[in-house]
């Protein structure tokens, strides 16, 4: 089965123009993160000019809020550590990071810093939850602008190795189920971080088992044991088992079929199993996973930032000489 | 978009669709406008709070809506009566029966929990109650078990009373409906140590052997699902067993699940003529402990096992691969 690549631009590109649908509408909070879907789907096409720059740029800019320094899904909602994370790759991807002013960063690194609690964890916002994501979230954000720091990381490297589960997942937070997520999360935060080391080969490979028993007789993975396969994990599990050296313990040729099938050949996207309703976020975690595996024609990713490799290679690593 | 059917619509009822949908974009665009303008403006008021009542009924998953109705609560909370805040829970359990996996409505629900009048002891203990439903609609709901140790964790503070064993006791009924559901199974690694630190074994070598024979009995329930199989690994290897019971009772216990397993996979055989995958799988660490942790002069088995797992589960052939190759 092919990769319809004319049809899933075509379609990424359709995606503002459905405002006759309520559904667009519906989704205004995840406006911000959608336009990083889109986006880094269409890197991964080789298609990153489909969108018009200056006007994606200057809708991230109109997501910012000066009251908090963070980034909001959408004008006049509230900032996020997640649509923060969502606002620094766009303008990460197009290289306009410097659109934002020397105080704009340092706002936006306060309010980074200023959700991390006394155990390290953070919080996506001031209301309190917590959750690994957010931690991937607020350091991928930090690593972005530059500004990690030991202060920050240490706590967080902490938090993080108290939500690994002795079945070789990570949960949301200490205590909590293991969830094919949470592996991506925390083990790209510690890859973030370059703490990989804190993981022990036991561990590591303990952490490899538990993602390979995701793949299912479908040839799809899911995100805990007994679920139904998902798109989605294509790029959880697969980019967690980059990131640790084991991509290959996952059987490719099967899981590119599942991810193929799941795409609306007509239309264009790709849904999170076949013959389902596609939308933005599946079609992006679809592609990233197989141009994790070097689909042919696709453009390699980050398994840790889930951007252009181009891209991420100008990050400065930590820790910083 | 989850588990949503794909429909290809003809033009015509796609016309339809939006002709239909141009209320809908009408009024919850203007109810938005309306709520966001107030958010602006920081209105805090009676009315301000039944306006977002009215969009977050739209639409359950605008966060910044359940921030702002949060700071009008804040705001007004002095003119509040003990019935708004039942009100409030009630309108987050709609919203949960409609959206079990939507994650604001959670945070809503446990934000009004700890900000609400009342005697909060009485309040969580029917929350636990409220959790308890909302698991025998969806047993895996991983909200709800994330929810239910949120709970447990607030009654413990607030009475000094340890639940281990009644969470305990919850786990063994949820398993005992199904043998398949791994959140009752996870939970269970989750409470054992802490059972143990705190005393509330008080014979733990017999504690043990229970638990082998009620392991042993889910393995011959369903001997293909993996959630036992997942336990067993735990139960085999964790330190809070194996250093808690003499030696001679962890290597009959090894002995025990060997011969049992060993049992299953011969049913197996009989059965299809295959041989079973995780009996094998669990087998290699089995030997692997006996080998390599307690030195038990015993042939070993492992590299057959794994040239076998190698046909017999071809999905995962790289990491048998791996780990032949570093046996």
């Amino acid at each position: 089965m092919q990769l319809y690549i004319n049809e899933h631009i075509k379609y990424i590109k359709s995606l503002d123009k459905k405002q006759q649908d309520y559904e667009y509408w519906l989704t205004e909070h995840l406006r911000l993160n959608g336009i990083y879907w889109g986006l880094t789907a269409l890197c991964c096409l080789d298609a990153s000019d489909v969108f018009d720059r200056d006007e994606v740029i200057e809708f991230v800019k109109s997501c910012w809020d000066s009251e908090t320094g963070g980034f909001s899904a959408y004008k006049d909602h509230d900032a996020h550590l997640v649509t923060t994370l969502s606002a620094l790759q766009i303008l990460a991807t197009y290289d306009a990071l410097h659109e934002l002013s020397d105080t704009e960063v340092d706002a936006c690194v306060e309010f980074i810093k200023g959700n991390q609690l006394a155990d390290g964890s953070f919080q996506g916002d001031r209301f309190g939850e917590v959750d690994t994501r957010f931690s991937y979230t607020a350091l991928s954000s930090l690593s972005i602008l530059g500004r990690l720091t030991p202060e920050v990381v240490d706590p967080a490297v902490e938090f993080i190795k108290r939500c690994y589960n002795f079945d070789g997942g990570f949960g949301l937070c200490p205590g909590a189920e293991s969830h094919a997520a949470q592996a991506f999360t925390c083990v790209g935060a510690l890859a973030i971080v370059n703490r990989l080391s804190d993981l022990t080969e036991e561990q590591i490979t303990t952490i490899a088992c538990w993602l390979c028993e995701r793949q299912v007789p479908e040839g799809g993975l899911n995100g805990r044991p007994n679920k139904l396969p998902d798109v989605c994990y294509s790029w959880w599990v697969l980019s967690t088992l980059a990131i640790i050296d084991r991509l290959d313990w996952v059987d490719h040729g099967e899981l590119r079929k599942f991810i193929l099938k799941s795409q609306d050949p007509k239309e264009g996207g790709i849904s999170d199993r076949p013959d389902n309703e596609v939308d933005v976020f599946h079609t992006l975690f679809g592609l990233a996973g197989l141009s994790l595996m070097g689909f042919d024609g696709l453009i390699p990713l980050d398994p840790v930032y889930c951007m252009p490799l181009s891209v991420t290679t100008k990050f400065r690593k930590y820790p910083y000489i | 978009m989850h588990g949503i059917k794909r429909r290809n619509l003809t033009q015509e009822a796609l016309v339809q669709k939006r002709s239909q949908a141009q209320q809908q974009i009408h009024r919850y665009r203007s109810q938005t406008a309306k709520v966001l303008s107030l958010k602006g403006a920081k209105v805090y008021s009676i009315d301000a709070l039944k306006e977002t009542t009215i969009l977050l009924d739209l639409n359950p998953e605008f966060n910044a809506v359940w921030n702002y109705r949060r700071d009008i609560i804040k705001g007004i909370r002095d003119e509040l009566s003990e019935d708004f805040w039942h009100d409030e829970l009630s309108f987050t359990m709609v919203q949960l029966k409609s959206f079990p996996k939507v994650y604001w409505i959670w945070n809503h629900r446990v934000w009004c929990l700890n900000n609400c009048q009342g005697n909060a002891l009485k309040l969580w203990k029917y929350e636990l109650g409220i959790v308890g439903k909302i698991l025998s609609m969806d047993p895996r709901n991983f909200h709800g078990w994330h929810y239910r140790r949120i709970v447990v964790n607030k009654l413990e503070a607030l009475s000094r009373i340890s639940m281990n064993k009644d969470e305990f006791n919850y786990t063994t009924k949820i398993i005992n409906e199904n043998i398949s559901n791994f959140s009752a199974w996870h939970q269970r690694c989750q409470l054992i140590p802490k059972m143990l630190k705190h005393g509330e074994i008080t014979n733990f070598p017999e504690f043990v052997q229970k638990e082998t024979d009620y392991i042993i009995n889910a393995m011959f329930t369903d001997a293909d699902d993996q959630s036992v199989w997942t336990y067993v690994h735990w139960f085999i290897k964790d330190e809070c067993i194996v250093n808690n019971i003499p030696t001679q009772e962890y290597i009959s216990m090894l002995l025990k699940f060997e011969e049992n397993i060993t049992m299953i996979n011969e049913d197996e055989i009989d059965f299809s003529g295959k041989e079973n995958i995780w009996c094998l799988k669990t087998l290699v660490s089995i030997e692997s402990i006996q080998i390599k942790n307690l030195g038990l002069p015993i042939e070993s088995h492992i590299k057959d096992y794994l040239n076998k797992l190698m046909d017999l589960d071809p999905l995962r052939r790289k990491k048998y691969v791996h780990m032949l190759n570093n046996a």
